[in-house]
């Protein structure tokens, strides 16, 4: 793991169309400004610590590209008519399936994690695991059938106010 | 060092079913991100995090067991996610300073 770096995951929202948005912030305090773009116009949702990171494999000194990357989310899916909840229901109690976000919930943009990323981060994951461990199988975001359907766990610092 | 010999020596109290296994390291964290890039597979996660993102980074981390310091418990979602999943989560009394010197003491690193 290479260029780790603190800073905010932001998740906003149009209001409009529903569509979500994430974005990678390093600025010292989470940006909350409501903003137009286009035909959305983006509202804060949450701001919660977090870190980005690249992968370099230390054998040949390759990079991943993890640049679109704005997230991790622990996959909680197991809807049929949702690609990764099916994925869920095959595997059952195999793995545990986590999903690379990107910034844009939508795919309008056509980017997401790339492939070449997606294939690091589960070598990754699954490097030092023990023997009989469930293992780590991520997945791009694009896969997803509805941001708001298909749910799970961000990994982000939430929850340290209760601390 | 065994994990029961970990819960005897410690007195740690077992929040959820768990399996006798090796435990090679410990890591010290309240924070989910932090989990992710530098706790070791196996390792005894000690934290005062009872989020359910401390669930979500222990397990893509392969975290051996789990320990609440301070008298600090997850909620029963939290604890249903952990057993999904099949990482031991234990409580001690212990504030994470005193519980980190024990641990020491039986000759963790």
């Amino acid at each position: 793991m290479t260029d780790v770096r603190g800073g905010f995951l932001v998740i906003e929202g149009c209001y409009h169309c529903g569509a979500r948005s994430s974005f990678f912030s390093t600025e010292p305090v989470a940006p909350i400004d409501e903003y137009r773009d286009g035909r959305h116009i983006w509202e804060y949702l949450s701001g919660d610590q977090a870190v980005s990171f690249g992968l370099r494999c230390d054998a040949c000194g390759q990079t991943a590209d993890l640049s679109a990357m704005t997230g991790l989310m622990m996959s909680l899916c197991e809807d049929p008519e949702c690609e990764i909840g099916r994925l869920a229901l095959r595997l059952g109690g195999q793995a545990s399936i986590y999903v690379a976000l990107c910034g844009d919930s939508s795919h309008e943009s056509g980017r997401c994690v790339s492939d070449e990323g997606i294939v690091a981060l589960g070598e990754y994951f699954n490097q030092g695991r023990r023997p009989g461990r469930r293992r780590i199988v991520v997945v791009p975001c694009r896969l997803r059938s509805d941001a708001d359907c298909c749910r799970g766990i961000v990994i982000s610092d939430a929850g340290l106010i209760e601390l | 060092m065994k994990m029961s010999e970990i819960v005897e020596k410690t007195g740690l109290e077992a929040l959820s079913a768990w399996e006798d296994g090796d435990i090679p390291g410990v890591y010290v964290s309240d924070m989910a991100s932090d989990i992710i890039t530098g706790a070791p597979a196996g390792c005894l996660l000690l934290t005062l995090q009872t989020h359910k993102n401390l669930i979500a980074a222990a397990n893509v981390v392969d975290a051996g067991m789990v320990v609440f310091g301070h008298d600090k418990r997850p909620s029963d979602d939290v604890l249903e996610l952990a057993g999904r999943v099949n990482i031991p989560l234990f409580c001690t009394g212990d504030d994470t300073w005193t519980y980190a010197l024990r641990l020491f003491d039986l000759g963790m690193r």
